[in-house]
């Protein structure tokens, strides 16, 4: 039991670094990124690609990085045309990029599911609470933990956060006190992309890489920022750190309610709050 | 007005490239008679084969392996079925019935040809048996496992070369309530229409033998990427051992997290022999040491026509055959067979021709009949060892000839 | 009631042009149907039965534009009723009767109610709460359609659906199984499109441009976004109910994920709110998925989202923007 309780952590975490970038997108520029997953899916093609070394591990983390800043920049640059339309339409728009995406990774490298391997000495199992259980889900942990801080004090506690937060409560309001806010939702864009690249290579040694991942992922991270409230920092982390206890324990509590635990989660949060958690009332009329 | 709007031309150009191609070049009329479209067969010098497969999705890896076990058999008997010369059409299954249904009628229908190979998904191969009984063409199906495919309610025209669900799950039943495990085995397949066929053989033929399933637990199908919650609930049941069915990826996360959460080593891991096929075992790694599971076949079978197969598979791809490449293969073998005495290419013809070719005694996984329309062949047990530094499912046991079992 | 008769979104009334003449419109139509009936005597069987699906999933499209281009609200759960509707006209011509009436008012009446029982829920919230809310119902949806597979066949799918019986007499062959879905069709698009040309529909215009406004000036809003939920349900499961009968296959993929983007995909491309538009978008997503997908090596997938992604920028009304330009600029 506790073993899942830890579990649950670390998917949290992970999800949370997915989720954090698809939450702070939607809530400065209204743009739903659906080709999140295949950013993702990305990540953990590369991981999967240098997997068994330090080296190689590092290497994927930097390009990931990279590659992921650059994403993001195009990607903002792809819907910024859009503004004006419907929300519907830019949304669209990133499904139809990640259909092209995924099938372009598939392309580049061939269908096989892969697995990845943790680096060495993270790659074997210790023991926690009597239990066997992988280090590499430990070290997780602690990197989750420390960019979620990292990440809190960026955008709660600095004057580039303080601009952010503000462009999410009101963008125009922004732009009238004279603050050109394009040049902050694109690194916005960018960073988020980057977190989910990264959250690709660091994911890959849990859920390998594989076609179809991209959507498996973008839809948990969807429920995510849902259930904590579009736009929010907070919500974000209480939402993946609720989400990977839903993930593990409700599966471990209810096994033969397994397949319905997280939407069931989902519709309860929404039914009884509809802005989510941590999401502000007005919200949900104006979006 | 805005200025990215299209004049109507260059809309009708592009709708009108993509829907002229398959519309214009097929006229004719819907209309009176049955099937129409194809060819007639009669006593050509060709037969059109339909190689329907998936190209894309979750289940290309397979599809590839399909492809190279049929050209390879065409490759080796110089591309003829007895004195007529095979034509084939490749398309795309994809990876639901959405994808598969039409893609069989576009190879019947547009490009009219006499007989269709492959199929991986089971929703597919039940689906198209309308289509195929409709049309009076042969369907011979290569992997897709569902009981029903040639169950009870089956047509003349649907054939398998690959095995059912049950078939294998059912030795491993037996196999497992006489080695000790009687006990209390652990049962864990996801939670879809082939898992539950997989662990309803697999129990009835445990417990036939007087074996104990101390837990049973269904995993959501294509959405689980962590197997953690499930492998504490095996640890809790207190079973010798636990039975799976997995495949694709959830077949290289569960083993690779099975050995990672400690249960490798205290309780061993058997399971249908999806679990270590293929493509999936290098992916697994050592994980995979040591896993027990039954299949039809193995490249490591040590017979003639296996070893001829395995090394020419082996030079042509760089990779050993899989199950799948050799279900395709036969299929090619028994194609062959039934052209030697079938009186036309129809579907009819083709059916009776298969019902009287006997043995195959030729094919890789040693010598089978078609009982039923579907293979009665030996199960093997199977380990993973490795062997010269690769991973291999090394023949352990042959458990004999099996059936088709009777639907639980 | 000069607020619901305001355009506010541009495109968004191309569907029904003010001062289209009546005329020359009904002509068209008239033409449209003509060539339509008469296809099955020029075509191919693998051409009709393609169009034949064209038009099953131009009816799916066609009433979740009630729902997004009408109303503005974007569902990506919409498979839901559509696969509840096909399931049940599957499985009413399998246990009970394939009787030409019987198939379509069993897929209509569970697509409704379907709808009806998850309305309530979803009609609370808007734009992408709405999205995420209907997404979550499809998914729920569907692993209760794998769960329950004493009557759904679950992962295998229903199968062996007989074809449906005119009179007593069965459809023989693609082209009879063609009429019928267009007769189905033409039925359920003008039901669809007199909703949306009616005071109710206009109401719903009013609703999607701004819905505190409609409140203010006495609408019931919630009770008028759940009746269309309810209405674009059974609509979408008389769409199911025509798969049944031209599949004769109801799969889990029916009622998922894939199914309800794909139909958003073609709204889209054809310009939300345009009924016509959303018929061509159906279109070129079945043209790409079914009749070319097959020959594109694996690659179907790729050529949508590329075609998506350019329809996107280059027709930003969808087709329904083609229109507008050409009914102005001889003028």
């Amino acid at each position: 039991m506790l073993v899942s309780v830890l579990n649950g952590l670390a998917i949290g975490f992970l999800l949370f670094i997915v989720a954090i970038g698809l939450s702070l997108v939607f809530g400065m520029m209204d743009v739903l990124n659906l080709a999140h997953g295949a950013l993702f899916l990305g990540g953990a093609y590369l991981g999967a690609a240098f997997s068994g070394s330090w080296g190689g591990f590092l290497a994927a983390l930097g390009i990931a990085a990279v590659g992921g800043l650059l994403a993001g920049s195009v990607l903002s640059l792809m819907t910024g045309p859009l503004r004006r339309r419907s929300h519907l339409d830019q949304a669209l728009l990133t499904l139809g990029v990640a259909f092209v995406v995924a099938e372009l990774l598939v392309l580049a490298f061939g269908d096989d599911p892969l697995s990845v391997a943790a680096p060495p000495a993270l790659d074997g199992s210790v023991t926690v609470f009597d239990a066997v259980y992988p280090a590499y889900r430990l070290v997780l942990i602690g990197v989750g933990a420390v960019l979620a801080v990292v990440v809190y004090l960026v955008v709660e506690r600095t004057r580039v956060g303080a601009v952010v937060r503000a462009t999410v409560a009101d963008r125009d309001m922004v732009a009238t006190i004279g603050i050109d806010n394009r040049l902050v939702t694109t690194a916005v864009f960018a960073v988020g992309s980057l977190l989910a690249t990264t959250a690709g290579v660091l994911g890959g040694p849990i859920y390998g890489a594989r076609p179809g991942l991209d959507a498996t992922v973008l839809i948990l991270a969807l429920v995510v920022v849902v259930i904590g409230g579009l736009g929010s920092v907070r919500g974000a982390l209480v939402g993946s750190l609720i989400i990977g206890q839903v993930d593990t324990l409700g599966r471990v509590l209810l096994p033969e309610l397994a397949s319905f635990v997280l939407f069931a989660a989902l519709a309860l949060v929404l039914v009884l709050r509809p802005q989510g958690l941590f999401g502000g009332p007005a919200a949900v009329g104006a979006r | 007005m805005d200025p990215h709007l299209l004049t109507r031309r260059r809309l009708l150009g592009l709708f009108g490239a993509a829907a002229s191609v398959p519309i214009l070049s097929s006229c004719g009329s819907s209309v009176g008679g049955s099937g129409g479209g194809g060819a007639t067969g009669g006593g050509g010098g060709t037969v059109k084969v339909g190689l329907v497969v998936p190209q894309s999705g979750v289940y290309a890896a397979l599809g590839t392996d399909m492809q190279r076990g049929w050209q390879l058999w065409l490759d080796q008997n110089g591309g003829t079925f007895g004195d007529r010369s095979v034509e084939t059409v490749v398309a795309d299954e994809g990876e639901t019935p959405q994808t598969g249904v039409p893609a069989v009628q576009k190879v019947l229908q547009s490009d009219g040809v006499d007989v269709v190979v492959g199929l991986v998904n089971s929703a597919t191969a039940l689906g198209v048996r309308n289509v195929m009984s409709e049309a009076r063409k042969l369907l011979i199906v290569t992997n897709a496992g569902a009981e029903d495919v040639t169950g009870a309610g089956r047509t003349p025209y649907v054939w398998r070369t690959s095995f059912t669900n049950g078939q294998i799950s059912a030795a491993m039943g037996a196999h497992l309530a006489e080695s000790g495990f009687s006990e209390g085995v652990y049962a864990i397949a996801p939670d879809y229409a082939a898992g539950t066929e997989v662990i309803a053989h697999f129990k009835r033929a445990f417990e036939a033998g007087g074996g104990r399933v101390v837990g049973e637990v269904k995993t959501p199908f294509g959405t689980t990427s962590d197997y953690q919650p499930f492998l504490t609930g095996i640890q809790d049941s207190g079973a010798r051992a636990t039975f799976c069915f997995f495949s694709g990826s959830e077949a290289i996360t569960f083993v690779r997290q099975y050995a990672q959460f400690g249960l490798a080593g205290s309780i061993p891991l058997y399971g249908s022999g999806f679990l270590t096929e293929g493509n999936v075992l290098p992916q697994q790694g050592d994980a995979a040491l040591g896993v027990q599971n039954t299949l039809h076949y193995s490249d490591q079978l040590d017979n003639p026509a296996n070893k001829a197969f395995v090394d020419a598979y082996t030079t042509a791809h760089g990779e050993a055959p899989s199950c799948f490449s050799m279900a395709t293969f036969d299929a090619a073998n028994v194609l062959n067979r039934a052209l030697r005495s079938a009186t036309a290419i129809d579907g009819d013809a083709l059916s009776a021709a298969l019902g009287g070719i006997g043995t195959v005694d030729d094919s890789p996984r040693g010598p089978w009949t078609f009982e039923n329309q579907t293979p009665r062949q030996h199960i093997y047990l199977r380990r993973v060892d490795n062997v010269g530094g690769k991973l291999v499912n090394a023949v352990v046991q042959d458990l004999g000839p099996q059936s088709q079992p009777a639907a639980v | 009631m000069t607020a619901v008769e305001a355009p506010a979104v541009p495109g968004g009334e191309a569907a029904v042009p003010p001062r289209a003449p009546r005329g020359r419109a009904w002509i068209v139509a008239v033409a449209v149907v003509v060539v339509l009936a008469a296809v099955p005597l020029f075509l191919a069987p693998f051409a009709t039965t393609t169009l034949t699906r064209i038009l099953v999933f131009a009816l799916f499209a066609v009433s979740l534009d009630l729902l997004v281009g009408v109303t503005g609200l974007p569902s990506l759960g919409h498979a839901a009723y559509f696969g509840s509707g096909a399931y049940a006209a599957g499985w009413v011509s399998i246990n009970v009767t394939a009787q030409a009436p019987v198939p379509l008012l069993a897929g209509v009446a569970v697509g409704a109610v379907a709808a009806a029982l998850t309305g309530w829920i979803t009609v609370r919230s808007a734009g992408v709460f709405f999205l995420m809310l209907t997404l979550a119902i499809g998914e729920t949806v569907q692993q209760l359609g794998n769960a329950w597979d004493s009557v759904t066949g679950g992962a295998n799918g229903l199968t062996g659906i007989p074809s449906v019986r005119i009179a007593g007499a069965p459809l023989a062959n693609a082209g009879f199984t063609y009429w019928y879905v267009l007769a189905v069709f033409l039925l359920g698009f003008t039901l669809v499109r007199l909703v949306a040309r009616s005071p109710f529909g206009a109401a719903l215009r009013g609703i999607r441009d701004n819905e505190a406004r409609m409140r203010a000036i006495g609408y019931p809003t919630s009770l008028y976004k759940y009746a269309v939920f309810v209405l674009a349900g059974g609509v979408a499961g008389l769409a199911g109910s025509l798969l049944a009968a031209q599949a004769r296959l109801v799969a889990l993929p029916d009622l998922g994920f894939a199914t309800a983007a794909f139909a958003l995909l073609a709204v889209v491309i054809g310009g939300a709110g345009s009924l016509w538009g959303a018929c061509l978008g159906a279109a070129l997503v079945i043209v790409i998925r079914d009749a070319l997908g097959p020959s594109l090596g694996g690659h179907g997938t790729l050529v949508l989202g590329a075609v998506f992604v350019l329809v996107v920028y280059l027709l930003p009304r969808g087709a329904a923007g083609i229109r507008l330009r050409r009914r102005r600029s001889p003028s």
